[in-house]
């Protein structure tokens, strides 16, 4: 148009590139604020500290492709590591054992959705929330009350989960490498990708193309409610406790990571990229708000503000890309 | 009667990209008419009714309304100048009751917040008053049939009583062939009212039928304005349409393979049918006929697995075969092209691509990982067989039109082994160059040796490509057909039971 003025230009290039502009601006303006945060241990830190954040959100990333929600992600997270102290510290257990202990006890939480679920027709959204309430209560229960199960002589290996490094790089954030690249690869190169996706966009669409969309279903549960737990193996082994209802802390921002990355993604979908993309951006948020100094109170607002600032550009960069889908 | 224009559209155009949808169209409709507007798919109709809307901002052009110039054109200006639409999908929330859908964000209130009761029997009054029908207002939505609730839906758009024009798009697809009568009569009342009525629709028998005059659109342009319409237009009409004759619609038969295929034996879900036994020979077209409430859909959903048989078993090309799901019947090799494509058929956010490869994932994939190269050459095979446009893998299917998007379906299964193909409604929304397609393609099925039932709603193209048509009744089967000197007049009333189907086959 002969109208265009440099503030259309600017709309365009928001439009275009948005949220990776919000990113490298608030990347700027953290670096500029707090010189701090630009240096190696500090964006170390901000990785560490997501690792445990993104393995919850990749779990989540798998329900919500399948066309659900799991409320019950912290759950999965206590349960592993709940299960992971108590074999450590009352049977035993090698690490590797407490470890498998640990998945197991999540994979519980995992079957007990896909039986609400599936057997009993609950939506994912009521299902995952009765496992939530359910799990909360099982824990005080067991733990008379919520108390914590600390386990000081933890082997040096367990513990390594979350203190040590490979080849100086930290041990969680390994994992949690590991996990995005073999979550990246089954969501959205292989072939059960494409299934869940689809039972996630059009359910009826999916049965009538020949797809079991129950038998994935529970899978996805499971392996979801594993996933977690693996983070809760992480958290337990970092302070050497199980802390009972610690994985809810993690709740909000796991759904949060997720749609952030769908709206990242040209279509909308769910993706494992784009949760990553959605981990970091609020590490980085959080750890970058904590230099500048700020009332621990107005952090919530901010980070909030944010978020639905990014997740708007992000939007209308989906439009431009589309002008079909309005 | 002095004419008054309701609204006209003066060289509109609107362009995608790679796509001219509209290319200089002009459309005049007058106060008092009802004015067909018909067109291939893909020759711009839904543009026109969503720049109508305001849904889409044309790049040239005028749109006048009552005489007014509308700039600009939003969703709000439209509705101000009292044009109301009655789209095609049905839009309602199935546990709202009648009268709350028809008052959906026109709420009557009173001193004391929502004033229920007016809502009500205003519902009530006007779709007896106005449509003809009698309904009570407080039923829900989900315990309607089809034809209810596009009664509704025609009485949401109008109930304010500021309607000047009224676009109808597609308003009896999702509709069986008794119930369309309803709906039609429904339409003629309005016209007495001074209200401009826009009908868009597939069904030239129906343009025909209703319309007083009739635009004719082909590749964005407007080729063609009939200004009187009797029975014997539809010829010129298709003519128009796609710009040669169509001399027939129906492929020819050839010969046929023969051999046991799929047997269905007392097949009962307890509900909608009982003790249904049919079978399909190998390289045979058998159709199903029955009006809604036959049971034919639930039949239908049944042999694929969608529903629960209650009693029943199967057996293809001899061997017993249990169905117990969808899963099941796709192993088995028998494929459904379901009714509602769009909610069942396709995947509509997904692309060309992996719609036609979702039901052959295992065949893609190398170790679990999906050979991306593979899904996208087998896809443009079937572009190529089927015709497919655009011819382009990546396409989102939403983008699609109806006969291209029922080819997409075909595809996903061509590409399969399957030696049973269901029909259901294969050809609804579907516009006259595709549905020829399309039967072609299903009798090309049949001579390669498949079964293939059709299930349909429309007698004219069960007798068109079917060998043989079993009808339903009440959860039935009361009769069974040979196409062979069976006239559709002979169909219809066998289907809706007004002749006795013993005394049709004596007549021979």
């Amino acid at each position: 148009m002969e109208t265009s003025t440099s503030t259309n230009m600017i709309w365009v290039l928001l439009q275009r590139f948005g949220f990776l502009l919000v990113f490298a601006a608030f990347f700027g303006l953290f670096a500029v604020w707090n010189p701090v945060f630009l240096q190696g241990g500090n964006l170390l830190n901000v990785i560490e500290g997501s690792a445990v954040l993104m393995i919850i959100a990749l779990g989540m990333t798998l329900i919500v492709a399948t066309g659900g929600i799991d409320l019950s992600v912290g759950i999965a997270l206590d349960f592993g590591a709940a299960f992971a102290v108590v074999a450590l510290k009352s049977y035993g257990m090698d690490w590797f054992g407490a470890a498998c202990a640990g998945l197991i006890g999540g994979s519980i939480v995992g079957l007990f959705n896909a039986i609400l679920v599936i057997g009993l027709r609950v939506s994912p959204f009521l299902a995952t929330l009765s496992t939530f309430f359910i799990g909360s209560s099982v824990q005080r229960i067991f733990t008379n009350g919520g108390g914590p199960i600390s386990h000081r002589r933890m082997p040096e290996e367990f513990r390594n989960l979350a203190l040590g490094d490979i080849y100086g790089v930290p041990t969680e954030a390994v994992i949690a490498t590991v996990l995005v690249v073999l979550y990246f690869l089954v969501l959205e190169r292989s072939i059960w990708g494409r299934r869940i996706h689809a039972m996630g966009m059009q359910r009826s669409a999916a049965i009538v193309a020949g797809i079991r969309v129950n038998r994935i279903l529970i899978l996805c549960f499971i392996v979801a409610s594993m996933t977690c737990a693996a983070g809760g193996l992480i958290a337990a082994a970092n302070i050497r406790m199980f802390t009972p209802l610690s994985g809810f802390s993690y709740l909000l921002d796991a759904i949060a990571a997720v749609f952030v990355g769908a709206a990242l993604h040209p279509r909308g979908r769910p993706n494992v990229l784009g949760t990553v993309a959605g981990v970091l951006f609020l590490g980085m948020v959080a750890n970058g708000l904590n230099l500048m100094g700020l009332n621990f109170n107005t952090k919530d607002a901010l980070q909030g503000i944010i978020l639905v600032s990014a997740l708007a550009l992000a939007v209308a960069q989906q439009r431009a890309r589309n002008p079909l889908v309005s | 009667m002095s004419y008054q224009r309701a609204f006209s559209l003066q060289g509109v155009t609107k362009e995608f990209p790679g796509v001219r949808a509209l290319d200089k169209a002009s459309l005049d409709v007058e106060v008092g008419e009802v004015h067909g507007l018909v067109g291939e798919n893909g020759a711009g109709k839904s543009t026109v009714v969503k720049v109508l809307a305001g849904v889409y901002q044309p790049d040239a052009g005028l749109v006048t309304i009552g005489g007014e110039t509308l700039s600009p054109i939003t969703p709000d200006t439209v509705h101000a100048a009292g044009v109301r639409f009655v789209h095609q999908e049905l839009h309602l929330v199935p546990h709202f009751t009648v009268a709350e859908s028809v008052f959906l964000g026109q709420e009557r209130s009173g001193r004391l917040g929502l004033n229920t009761k007016a809502m009500r029997e205003e519902t009530e009054a006007f779709l007896h008053d106005m449509l003809g029908v009698d309904m009570p207002s407080s039923r829900l939505i989900r315990d309607l049939t089809t034809a209810e609730r596009k009664l509704v839906q025609i009485a949401r758009a109008l109930i304010d009583e500021a309607a000047k024009v009224v676009v109808f798009d597609e308003p009896t697809a999702p509709l069986a062939s008794d119930e369309i009568e309803t709906v039609m009569s429904a339409i003629r009342r309005l016209t007495e009212q001074d209200i401009a009525i826009l009908y868009v629709s597939h069904y030239l028998s129906e343009i025909t039928d209703i319309c007083d005059r009739v635009t004719v659109f082909r590749q964005g342009k407007t080729v063609g304005v009939f200004d009187t319409i009797t029975d014997q237009s539809g010829r010129d009409l298709v003519y128009a349409m796609v710009g040669r004759d169509i001399a027939d619609m129906f492929p020819v038969k050839g010969d046929r393979v023969a051999g046991p295929g799929l047997e269905v034996v007392g097949l009962s879900d307890g509900r909608a049918f009982a003790n249904i036994s049919l079978h399909v020979e190998k390289g045979e077209i058998l159709g199903i006929a029955g009006l809604i409430g036959s049971g034919r859909e639930e039949l239908i959903d049944t042999i694929y697995g969608l529903r629960k048989a209650q009693t029943g078993t199967f057996q293809l090309e001899g061997e017993p075969l249990a169905i117990k799901s969808a899963a099941q019947a796709v192993d088995a090799g028998i494929v459904l092209v379901p009714r509602d494509r769009r909610h069942d058929g396709l995947v509509l956010p997904m692309t060309m691509a992996e719609n036609v490869t979702l039901a052959t994932l295992d065949q893609n994939t190398s170790l679990g990982l999906e050979n991306r190269r593979v899904a996208r050459e087998r896809t443009e095979a079937q572009i190529t067989a089927l015709d497919i446009r655009p011819p382009d893998p990546d396409v989102v299917t939403r983008l699609l039109s109806g006969g291209n998007q029922q080819k997409v379906v075909l595809a996903r299964w061509m590409v399969t082994s399957a030696r049973v193909f269901i029909f259901d409604d294969p050809t609804v929304g579907v516009d006259v160059g595709a549905k020829s397609e399309i039967y072609q393609l299903i009798d090309d099925l049949s001579a390669g040796g498949a079964c293939v039932i059709v299930s349909s709603s429309d007698p004219v193209e069960l007798q068109g490509i079917c060998d043989r048509i079993v009808i339903m009744m009440r959860g039935d089967i009361i009769g069974e057909l040979q196409t062979e000197d069976l006239s559709v007049d002979e169909l219809v009333s066998a289907i809706t039971g007004a002749r006795d189907i013993k005394n049709l086959t004596d007549a021979d």
